[in-house]
């Protein structure tokens, strides 16, 4: 019988072949746009209409926070899902209008988004109890990949994204979202790492950088939003030409004169029409959500102070306005500071990604709350001056009225220090972030998300209103 | 927030930084800043567009501006 022997070259030339093929492993790239309406089915306008549909509008904040924030909301959901609106044939989950998300909240509000109800069928298998890290440390551990991971526009996000996608969100893309028709209208939010600025995936927002948010996956967003800092790479997107007719809108052109008036507005338009230097900034790198906002309250936030939220009340079309913030903030048990000697690097790179995740979020609920109080505010003082002049002057003089008119206004931001249960309070709050969690964890989640809203006295309030 | 009130003598839609947002004789919620402003058509009215700086208002004392029919 004849013998083959392999010629000595063989096996660094396989390697080297591999090498070479794997150099051809690369990124799922955006695609350009074409045309410059091409983006506007995936628009908070187009998730809008009928414009007569929002007397009560409702917002839903999801915040980071792993596994653990995925199943808090999720627990909101639930509650939603099971409180009927006295006097109308819908659910108040029926009601939702707007769900802006971040990192592990992106999970159960694109779900949600993209699947509806189907999210209380099988996301608790699909995602929920499953471990996440475990799946994404054998795909690292697999060698097939190590030749993709070797390539420079292939990096280990790219993996966590082919999962979610293939796992979880079944190969959907934006488009699916917009061919859906229905609200919520989903914000999933991430961070660009070089304006350290929040980038969201919509319409609007892929207008700026020339491309097209229709073909783009949802799961490379949710991994985006979720790409935890040195756990996770950034995901990379390319800033593209404009198509033909693009033009700065109005309202960029008014806020970029706005620096001396008003920061945030020059700043949020300063971000924004950056991606038309196309040269100086070709690529993005996102990172997790949290970096910029760990809430998703801040995509609400600009919304309502200049976009479609401000428009809907100015227009006179929202009667009720209900903001839900779930916000799965931990305090993990450590022992930093039994220590004299100073913690490591990586426990100190740790520490100021989160850190910094951290600080605003108190802020940011604060601000919308802020917001809420000081139109509730308006309109107060507007009814007690027109009351004045009814009593002292007989003319019948009449005040104009504000657009909107008397508007009913809540806020129910739903945290773990709620909790009226100590040891329950203590027990959600000391859970990690991660991918994984162990079932019962995850059904306390469920139920404290739960529990809270049902108890909320906003949410009391809210539901008064509809005796 | 600032309020602006756009007089005109009917209602008319407002047009507001390139975007259509409330009507005429109503006290608009705007943010703090430059804001450009203009009625819906027909263009009847004069003059074409208001451009300005909305700021130190109050709910009872908005910045007035004013379109007259043509």
């Amino acid at each position: 019988m004849k013998k083959y022997r392999l010629n000595k070259y063989f096996f660094p030339a396989l390697i080297a072949a591999l090498f070479f093929l794997s150099s051809c492993a690369h990124y799922q790239k955006n695609l350009p746009l074409a045309d410059i309406h091409q983006n506007e089915p995936y628009s908070f306008d187009a998730f809008n209409q009928p414009s007569d549909a929002d007397e009560t509008f409702v917002i839903l904040a999801f915040s980071g926070g792993g596994t653990r924030a995925a199943a808090f909301s999720y627990g909101v959901l639930e509650e939603m899902k099971n409180t009927r609106l006295p006097g109308l044939n819908k659910t108040l989950l029926d009601e939702a209008d707007i769900v802006s998300t971040v990192s592990g909240g992106s999970f159960t509000g694109a779900y949600y988004a993209l699947f509806g109800p189907r999210i209380f069928d099988d996301f608790k298998e699909k995602f929920l109890y499953r471990n996440i890290q475990k799946e994404l440390a054998l795909a690292l551990l697999n060698p097939a990949n190590w030749f993709r991971l070797s390539s420079p526009y292939f990096s280990r996000i790219d993996l966590a994204s082919e999962l979610y996608d293939r796992t979880i969100f079944e190969a959907g893309a934006f488009k699916s979202l917009a061919d859906r028709k229905k609200r919520p209208f989903l914000i999933i939010n991430a961070t660009n790492l070089y304006q350290g600025s929040r980038f969201e995936f919509t319409g609007a927002q892929f207008n700026y950088i020339g491309s097209d948010i229709l073909s783009y996956p949802i799961a490379r967003a949710v991994a985006a939003s979720s790409a935890f800092p040195f756990l996770l790479s950034p995901i990379t997107l390319v800033n593209y030409p404009y198509p033909d007719g693009y033009k700065m809108t109005d309202a960029d052109k008014m806020a970029l004169k706005d620096y001396w008036n008003n920061k945030s507005r020059y700043y949020n338009a300063l971000n924004n029409t950056m991606y038309a230097d196309k040269k100086g900034h070709p690529y993005l790198h996102l990172m997790d959500g949290g970096l910029a906002d760990n809430i998703g309250l801040r995509a609400v936030n600009d919304l309502y102070l200049r976009g479609g939220i401000r428009k809907k009340i100015n227009n006179g079309e929202i009667k009720r306005l209900l903001v839900i913030v779930v916000n799965a903030k931990n305090e993990p048990q450590e022992s930093l500071d039994k220590n004299e000697s100073p913690p490591g690097l990586a426990t100190v790179a740790l520490k100021t990604a989160t850190v910094s995740m951290d600080n605003y979020s108190f802020e940011t609920v604060e601000s919308i709350k802020r917001m809420i109080a000081d139109r509730i505010e308006a309109q107060m003082n507007l009814d007690g001056c027109q009351q004045k002049l009814d009593e002292h002057c007989k003319d019948g003089y009449k005040l104009p009225p504000l657009a909107g008119g008397k508007m009913k206004l809540y806020v129910v931001d739903i945290s773990f220090d709620n909790l009226q249960d100590n040891d329950e309070k203590n027990f959600l709050k000391h859970l990690p972030t991660t991918f994984h969690l162990e079932k019962n964890e995850v059904e306390r989640l469920i139920s404290a998300g739960r529990l809270l809203f049902k108890n909320h006295p906003e949410f009391k309030a809210f539901m008064d209103e509809f005796k | 927030m600032e309020y602006l009130l756009v007089k005109f003598q009917e209602s008319r839609g407002v047009i507001i930084d390139g975007a259509s947002e409330g009507m005429t004789n109503e006290a608009l919620e705007l943010e703090t800043g430059f804001h450009s402003v203009t009625l819906e058509p027909p263009p009847d009215f004069t003059p074409e567009l208001h451009e300005f700086i909305l700021r130190k208002t109050s709910v009872i004392s908005p910045r007035v501006i004013s379109f007259e029919k043509i």
